[in-house]
Parts: C-alpha cells; sequence; structure tokens
C-alpha cells in the first residue's frame, strides 16, 4: 500500500469529529458501510484490481442507547490489504492516510473515515474495528481487534492473530458492531446507497446481504479499472485568503516564490513577475513564508488574485463514460429507457469538473407517477444522500423546465414520475456546503455545468417519451374508432328512422374517414420511433459497436466532444431565473 | 315574460325537429364520407358581449366546432346518445335532473355490452354533454326537460302572490302572506309563474346569506317593509335568476342586493345575478335581472359604520384566485368594462387596491343591543339612495 501520512493539524480533526455523518443511529449505520466500501474501492483502484465486495449487515441485538439495535456491519474485499504494521493506524489514527490534500478525484480524501467508524463502535458498544488483512506478500492473513486512543490520536492493535485466510490471496475484511438502526431504502437507504454505487462503478461485483433478506449479487459490467488521474495542484484563484494562508503552513521553511511555483497548478515564473507588477512587493519573494505576517500574506493574496492566470488543465478529472453507465444502470432493474450524458470536462470556478448525468425509467420502479423522481447525487463517485434541498445538483434539476422534455414539474421543484436521475460530479476540488459533505456548494458556474448536462439528457429522454406518448395515442385512436363508430351511427339511424341500407352506407364512410386519421396517426409514431432510431444508431457508431447497448437505450459522446453542442434551450422560466438568482449568493 | 319566453321559443322549430335536421345531415354526410360538424355557441368570456341598453351578456359570433376525427368520435357519439334519451323524454313528457340523467345513461350502457365505451366516469362528463346539446340547440336546459336541483330563493312576502301554471293547465295561487314562517321557495321554471301585488310593493331585498335573509324576516323585516325579501344562498342559481328576472318584470319595482364586499361576492354572486355569466350566454336573456342595485357592503359603509372587516389573505389560495380573477375581470369582463358599470369596476379596483374584505353580517356589529339595526340600516342605506 501506499505510503501512509500523518497530518499534524490536530485541530482539523477535533473540529470535524461531530460532523463527519455519525450525527443519529440512521446515518451511523450507513456511513460506516460507506466509509469501508469507500476505501475498498479506492485500494482496489490504486492497485489496479477488479473489486470484488461483500457486505453483510445484520441486527445482533439491542443497543445500549435507547431506540436503537446493536447492528453488525461486515465488508470484505480483494484489495492490496494493509501492511499488518499499519493497522492500528489506519483504522485507529485519524489524519492517516495516502490520499490527504493529493488532489486527486479519490473517494476518500482526509483520513478521518474509517477512524471515526472506529470511533463510534468503540463508543457505542466498547470494541473498535475487527479486521482481517493479507497481502501478496504474506502467507497467512493477520486478524484483530483496532481500538482508537481517543487522547493521543493512537490506534492500538489487540488480540493479533495470525490465520489462514482460504481462497483469498490478498484483501481486507472489516467489522463494526455499532449501536444504530436500519433504513434499507428511500433517500438515506443502505440499498439505495448499495445502487448508488453499483451505477457509478461499472467494474465492480458486489455482493450484499441486508438483515434476513435475500442475499443479492451484482456483476461487474466492465473490465477495466478507472485509472485515478495523477494528482493537480490547486489553482490559486481557487483560494480564501485564510485557506492560502493555511495552504502555506503544510510547506514548512521555503521561501514566497518556491511556495507559489510548487504549491499551486498554473504559477510560474513569468506569473510571478505579473505578480510583482500588480502590487507583489518583490522583497517578498525570497522570505520564508513561515516569517510572513498576516499583512504580508493579504498583500500576496491580492496581487495574485488581480493577475489572470491561465485556467487549470482539466486532465486530473475522470469520467465514468457513456457507455460504462449504459451498461451499469440495467443493474439496478430492468430498464424502460434511459439517456445517459458525460460533459467533456469544464472548468468551473477555476476548478477542474466534470459532470456525468443518467436518467432512467425502470419497468420495475416502485416509484409513483405523482412523485419528485429519485435523485441520485454523487460526488466522485461517492453517493450523496442527505441534504439534497441545498445542493448544486438539485438546484440545476429545478432550474431545468423539463415540461419541454415530457415530464411533469411543479414549479421550482424537481420532475415528478417513476425516473431515476443520477448525476455525478468528479472533480479533485469539491466544495461542500458543511463538513458532512453531503451539499455541493452550488455556484453559479456549477449550476449552470450541471444545467447543461441535463439538458442534454432530457433532449435524448424525450424521444424516448414522445415515441410513447404517440404509441399510446395511436392505440388510443384505432381503439376508439372500433368502439365509438358502430354507436354512433346506430343512434343517428334510430333517431331519423332510416333503413338498414344508410346504416351500412354511413359506417363504410365513418371507416374511410377515421382510416385516414388513423394513417396520420401511425405516420405520426413511425416519424417518431424513426427520430428514435436515428438518435440510438447514431450513439452505437459513437461507441463503437452496431448495435445500440440495449433496446430502448441511448447516449452520446457529442457532448464529450465538443461542449458547445447546440442545446434546444427551453425558454427561460421563473425556476430558471431563481436559480441563477439563487447560486449568486 | 312567462309568455314572452315562450313565445321567443314558439318562433323557432320544435327541438325534436331541429334535433332531427342536425342528425338527418350528420348521417349523409357519413354517407358521403364527409366529416361531420357540429356546431355550438361558444360559452365563453371571449364571446361575451355586453350592451348596457340590454343589460346582461349575450352571445357573439363564435362556434365550437366539432369535427368528426379520431379524437372527437367520442364526444359525438356521446352526443348523439344523450341526444336520443333527450328527445325520448319530451316526446313522453318525462323530466329529470343532470345527476339522474347521468344515471339513465349509467343504466343504458349497463345492459348493452356494445354500449361501454360510451361509459361516463363521473357525472361531470355527462353534464357536459348535456351542457353542449344546449349550447348546439340554442335551447335552455329545462326546454330539454332537463331541471337542476332547486336551490336558494327563500322568499317571504305580505303582498306576493304567484299564480302558478301546472304541468296538467291547472293553476295554483300562492298568497306568500298565508305561509307563516315558511318560506316561498321558486322553480326553475319562471314561465309558469305569474305575479301580482295585493297592495304597493316598496322593494325587493336580495340577501347573498341565506341565513341573514332568515334572521331579518325572524325579527319581523316583512311585518314592517311592504316588500318582497329573498335569500340567494350564494352564487345564485338558475331558479333564483330566473325568478328575480319575473320580480323586476312582472311588478317593476326596485331590486337590491345586499352581500359581502369582496371580490368573489361581486364578481361571481352579484354579476351573475345581474348581468348573467359567459358559462350561460344563451339563457342570460332570462335568467338574470339587470335592474338589481348593489346595495353594499359599499365602501363606503366600511367607515362610515366603522364596520369590522378583514385583510385578505393573499397566501390563501382561494383569495389570491380570487383577487387574481378580479384583476382578469377588469381586464377582460365587458360587464366590467362598460361605462355603465363604472361603479361596481370601481369597488373592484378598491378592493384590489385596500386588499380587505368586509362582510354582510358585520352590520350586526353597529349596535348590537338593537336586534334590527341591520334592518335600520337597510332602510336607510335605501333611502338616501346609497348603493351602486
Ligand atoms: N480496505 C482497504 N484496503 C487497503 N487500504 C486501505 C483500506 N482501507 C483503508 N486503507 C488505507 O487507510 C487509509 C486511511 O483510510 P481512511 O478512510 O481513514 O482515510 P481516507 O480514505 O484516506 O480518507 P477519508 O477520511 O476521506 O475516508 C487510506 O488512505 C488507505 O491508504
Ligand atoms: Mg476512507
Amino acid at each position: 500500500m501506499s505510503k501512509i501520512t500523518k497530518s499534524s493539524t490536530a485541530e482539523y480533526f477535533a473540529k470535524n469529529l461531530q460532523q463527519v455523518g455519525f450525527s443519529s443511529p440512521l446515518k451511523a449505520v450507513l456511513t460506516t458501510l460507506k466509509e469501508a466500501v469507500d476505501n475498498s474501492l479506492d485500494a482496489c483502484e490504486g492497485a489496479d484490481i477488479l473489486p470484488e465486495i461483500e457486505v453483510v449487515i445484520k441486527k445482533v441485538g439491542s443497543g445500549s442507547t435507547k431506540n436503537t439495535d446493536l447492528i453488525k456491519i461486515s465488508v470484505e474485499d480483494n484489495g492490496p490489504g494493509i501492511d499488518p504494521d499499519d493497522l492500528a493506524k489506519v483504522f485507529g489514527e485519524y489524519l492517516a492516510s495516502s490520499k490527504f490534500g493529493k488532489g486527486q478525484c479519490s473517494r476518500g480524501q482526509q483520513g478521518i473515515g474509517i477512524s471515526a467508524a472506529t470511533t463510534w463502535a468503540q463508543l457505542t458498544n466498547a470494541k473498535g474495528a475487527f479486521v482481517m488483512t493479507k497481502t501478496k506478500a504474506m502467507r497467512k492473513a493477520v486478524k484483530g481487534q483496532v481500538d482508537v486512543d481517543i487522547k493521543s490520536n493512537t490506534g492500538i492493535l489487540k488480540n493479533k492473530e495470525t490465520v489462514d485466510w482460504p481462497k483469498k490471496d490478498h484483501g481486507v475484511k472489516v467489522e463494526f458492531t455499532i449501536d444504530g438502526r436500519i433504513q434499507l431504502n428511500g433517500d438515506g437507504g443502505l440499498i439505495t446507497y448499495l445502487d448508488g454505487t453499483v451505477l457509478v462503478n461499472p467494474h465492480l461485483t458486489l455482493k450484499y446481504k441486508l438483515l434476513d433478506n435475500e442475499p443479492i449479487k451484482i456483476e461487474r459490467v466492465s473490465t477495466t479499472v478507472p485509472v485515478v488521474p495523477e494528482s493537480t495542484l490547486p489553482h490559486p484563484h481557487t483560494f480564501k485568503l485564510g485557506e492560502f494562508i493555511t495552504h502555506a503552513t503544510l510547506f514548512g521553511k521555503i521561501n514566497l516564490a518556491k511556495f507559489l511555483k510548487t504549491g499551486f497548478s498554473r504559477i510560474s515564473d513569468q506569473s510571478i513577475k505579473d505578480f510583482v507588477a500588480k502590487g507583489l512587493p518583490k522583497a517578498l519573494l525570497s522570505k520564508s513564508i513561515t516569517a510572513l505576517s498576516q499583512e504580508e500574506f493579504k498583500k500576496i493574496f491580492q496581487a495574485i488574485q488581480n493577475t489572470d492566470l491561465m485556467a487549470p488543465s482539466t486532465k486530473s478529472v475522470l469520467t465514468v463514460g457513456e457507455e460504462a453507465i449504459s451498461k451499469s444502470i440495467q443493474r439496478l432493474g430492468e430498464v424502460d429507457f434511459f439517456s445517459v450524458v458525460t460533459r467533456k470536462p469544464a472548468i468551473c470556478d477555476f476548478k477542474p469538473v466534470v459532470v456525468e448525468v443518467a436518467l432512467a425509467r425502470f419497468k420495475t420502479s416502485q416509484l409513483d407517477a405523482d412523485d419528485p423522481v429519485q435523485l441520485l447525487r454523487f460526488a466522485n463517485r461517492v453517493p450523496l444522500q442527505f441534504d439534497k434541498s441545498g445542493c448544486a445538483i438539485t438546484w440545476a434539476i429545478e432550474s431545468v423546465n423539463w415540461k419541454t422534455y415530457g415530464l411533469a414539474q411543479p414549479k421550482n421543484s424537481l420532475p415528478l414520475g417513476p425516473y431515476v436521475f443520477a448525476v455525478s460530479l468528479v472533480s479533485p476540488f469539491i466544495k461542500f456546503k458543511n463538513a458532512s459533505k453531503e451539499t455541493i456548494d452550488a455556484s453559479e458556474e456549477l449550476v449552470e455545468e450541471i444545467r447543461r448536462a441535463l439538458m442534454q439528457a432530457g433532449q435524448k429522454l424525450s424521444r424516448h417519451i414522445k415515441k410513447e406518448f404517440k404509441e399510446a395515442d395511436l392505440e388510443r385512436k384505432l381503439a376508439h374508432i372500433e368502439q365509438f363508430g358502430p354507436i354512433l351511427v346506430e343512434a343517428l339511424v334510430r333517431i331519423t328512422k332510416s333503413p338498414a341500407t344508410r346504416r351500412k352506407k354511413a359506417e363504410e364512410g365513418l371507416k374511410k374517414l377515421l382510416g385516414r386519421d388513423s394513417k396520420d396517426a401511425i405516420a405520426d409514431l413511425e416519424e417518431a420511433q424513426s427520430r428514435l432510431d436515428m438518435l440510438k444508431s447514431k450513439d452505437a457508431k459513437k461507441l463503437g459497436i452496431d448495435e445500440p447497448p440495449q433496446e430502448g437505450g441511448s447516449s452520446t459522446l457529442e457532448a464529450a466532444s465538443d461542449n458547445e453542442t447546440k442545446i434546444e434551450e427551453p425558454s427561460e422560466t421563473k425556476a430558471d431565473k431563481k436559480a441563477k438568482k439563487k447560486s449568486k449568493k | 315574460m312567462a309568455e314572452k319566453l315562450i313565445s321567443i321559443r314558439k318562433l323557432k322549430i320544435s327541438i325534436p325537429k331541429e334535433a332531427q335536421i342536425i342528425c338527418e345531415k350528420m348521417l349523409s354526410d357519413l354517407e358521403k364520407s364527409k366529416r361531420p360538424i357540429l356546431e355550438a355557441v361558444k360559452a365563453s368570456l371571449d364571446n361575451s358581449f355586453y350592451n348596457a341598453k340590454v343589460g346582461y351578456l349575450t352571445p357573439g359570433n363564435k362556434k365550437i366546432r366539432t369535427e368528426l376525427n379520431v379524437s372527437s368520435v367520442q364526444k359525438l357519439a356521446r352526443t348523439v346518445f344523450m341526444l336520443e334519451i333527450l328527445l325520448r323524454n319530451l316526446d313522453i313528457g318525462s323530466v329529470n335532473t343532470k345527476r339522474e340523467l347521468y344515471y339513465i345513461c349509467k343504466g343504458l350502457i349497463k345492459g348493452d355490452g356494445k354500449l361501454k365505451p360510451l361509459d361516463f366516469e363521473d357525472q361531470a362528463e355527462s353534464d357536459a354533454i348535456i351542457d353542449f346539446i344546449g349550447d348546439m340547440l340554442e335551447v335552455y336546459r329545462e326546454e330539454l326537460n332537463c331541471f337542476a336541483n332547486d336551490r336558494g330563493g327563500q322568499t317571504y312576502s305580505q303582498q306576493l302572490v304567484v299564480t302558478e301554471t301546472l304541468s296538467d293547465g291547472a293553476k295554483a295561487t300562492i298568497d306568500l302572506s298565508t305561509l307563516g314562517t315558511a318560506p316561498y321557495q321558486p322553480k326553475n321554471k319562471p314561465q309558469a309563474l305569474k305575479l301580482k301585488a295585493k297592495k304597493k310593493i316598496d322593494f325587493c331585498l336580495i340577501v347573498e346569506s341565506e341565513g341573514t335573509a332568515n334572521t331579518l324576516q325572524a325579527m319581523g323585516f316583512t311585518k314592517r317593509n311592504k316588500c318582497i325579501l329573498m335569500g340567494a344562498q350564494g352564487v345564485p342559481s338558475n331558479a333564483v335568476r330566473g325568478w328575480s328576472k319575473l320580480i323586476q318584470e312582472e311588478l317593476n319595482v326596485p331590486l337590491y342586493f345586499f352581500g359581502d364586499l369582496d371580490a368573489y361576492t361581486l364578481q361571481n354572486i352579484f354579476r351573475t345575478l345581474k348581468a348573467g355569466s359567459a358559462a350561460s350566454l344563451i339563457r342570460n336573456a332570462d335568467f338574470s335581472a339587470p335592474e338589481v342595485r348593489f346595495l353594499g357592503v359599499l365602501p363606503e359603509d366600511v367607515k362610515k359604520y366603522d364596520l369590522p372587516h378583514y385583510k385578505v389573505k393573499e397566501s390563501d389560495p382561494s383569495e389570491a384566485r380570487a383577487l387574481k380573477k378580479a384583476k382578469d375581470a377588469l381586464e377582460n369582463d365587458p360587464f366590467f368594462l362598460d361605462r355603465k358599470n363604472k361603479g361596481l369596476s370601481d369597488i373592484l379596483k378598491w378592493l384590489l387596491k385596500e386588499k380587505i374584505r368586509c362582510e354582510q353580517q358585520s352590520f350586526f356589529s353597529v349596535d348590537p343591543k338593537d336586534p334590527i339595526k341591520t334592518e335600520k340600516l337597510i332602510l336607510e342605506k335605501i333611502k338616501h339612495k346609497s348603493f351602486v
């Protein structure tokens, strides 16, 4: 495994402890599961391994706190394993992370996640994490219990044992027994989390057994391990003064010029000259950053902000890809139809981002036609399941006029219907509204970028909806002719007391008339069908396959090659304006 | 007026004949595989005209054309089906309410599998067909022997005598002063009634709230005043509208309406009483009383009598809707646009501006110790011509 660095900013850990997802028994279970699964996925990606993860969650008793159950969460992966010497550090020490501050699109970022889970287990059940690990180099596995020594922020490995782990070359199995409560479905549900994880990880094979439900196995649909791009340094224009100063503390005793060139992206010698032209005192450049005063920092910061810099590179972002999402979405249920869009990486607020959208309707859906669509939000492929109302993704959806694409939508709200809307944002620097990392901060540029992706996907979805509508229309029209024609003629004949000969003649005339109408309806349907087919074959060609990915699906790489693709902008509604106003705040 | 109403119809050909012609045309169109078309008066505000001299809303030239195609074949089949039932009713002299017709249709449909597609999901669907037939033949629903449930119009008077022609031609005479505490309930067939005043009648007061009308009566209103006192019971039914028209035409007495000071009352209740409605364009002639005046509650009364009133809650959707409708009315309703009704549209404007409402019952707060204070105020207002 990669080197574990221990961050010294202990205040950071103190500040985040109560905010990292253990705020209720319900969230505690979900967060524990999430931290463990995220780690497994990250570890596999780092070691170029196709992940196979097994999750088991069961009730094993009643909790020590009121209204809770004692719940055992176990997650086993086939990742590279953890060196036994690192076990205590990984599970028992905060800010021990191989990913810390790297500017990569990994799921984990801080080195808090799994230690927080251990702490919660220890607080509620007096026992920390049970771990078993095996690396390729080990002949036998090592298992033990890790507790957190909260005062000294160190982990303690207890009851260490060497055991056989049959049929396992390498991997980690963790088990937490905690006070919690279980919710399977809905926004904060465990199945919602697992479904979401499956959707954005086409290369994952997942087995899970929740409570007494049947065990489920979902096979991978892709055999390529996503390559997490090289890390990138943050762009100086994304910083606020305070963050700028904190960032400097990570670099120790180096001079300002060096700090600027190594601590940020897009700062060249030329840019430093430009800073000086914009008011950065030249003398400071050779001064050690540890010796800079607050005032000096402010001057430096202002000069940088006033200088034009090249936009950051978008190389550091990763996409799941339309083809992979198209396949992955089939794993969530039998799909009626869907539409997928992957945008080209873009720069929003000086940060590289990429937005991907999948809209789908499932045949097996239990969603109600009158309920809002089910929304799945993702940040760096981690499902976000709480506080959706303030999230940039939610705002972007609400700002689109979905009626133009054939969906019902109350004013300024999510559209309605048995659809799943999945929106994924990947960026090495995602700005969250708060430390619990459930809502993405809604800047104007970001909302607009998501909105564009949504509209592209909406257009494609509307071809399916329109075809379906025309189909129903034709069916209705044909039925009408058969049903009402004879009734009409018969009544007319009775009222006018006409002979049977007139009746026959009128019936023939009526058939002729309505036949013409239904021909028109058939033509309409054919047109809708052929527009849909065109879309599908265009997608298929772009994805390099002969057949469309599957019946009813469509996706396109159009967007990936050209973000300026014409979008049939629905006329700006009040909702749009409101969203724009919101995002300005 | 009763004769006049009947005589209008005498000029026209009979309903069965008219229906025959329409059906014959449809059938022969079909034989030629030509699309039959049914035309009906467009009963909506944009086809409503108001002429102050006439006094009620009349239809313009706009028609609703229903041409046979796959989408309209259901409506046409239902129309002809319902027409057949109505014609039979006329033929055998049978009378029904809309609700009864709904169930009659249901019964026929249940009895014949072929008719199943016609089935109405709810009464609103069959009502719409009945209305369409009325607008198509330009006849009143009552002339199709379809009567609405009588609602509102409970009337008290010591002077009024009503003579009713019954369906068998016999006459019934009702002297309202002999009914004790019971009110007279008008039927929505005004052409069957003749009115007479035993003694001179000074005025007719139509009160929006039936309860308030009853209270006035209980406190002796008709004993002390030579008048007709009527409760409208909210939006006036055809019975109330036709009955008010009859009083206006036959007795030639001033009519006053007393109701809430709010946009809904002014627009829906009072305007319908005075000039009819856009939905009933073809029948406004006989179902509106253009001479009725708005006695109150007037904006000036609120100040003068220091009446309790409320702020209109714009957060309440129904109140907000009423305000929006009032704004629309000021812009589009020919009745409120006409100069003759400026007094009324001024009140609407005032209501929109002040956003308050004041109920008719607020008169009872002026002097709670005087049980007939409301009556006194009403009489004072009539005397001082404090009405619009
Ligand atoms: N299943 C695993 N297999 C291999 N290595 C792991 C596994 N779980 C954790 N690790 C290692 O332990 C480190 C600490 O994990 P932890 O969850 O505390 O932090 P993180 O994932 O880096 O960040 P975050 O706090 O955002 O989750 C990881 O960076 C990783 O190197
Ligand atoms: Mg982690």
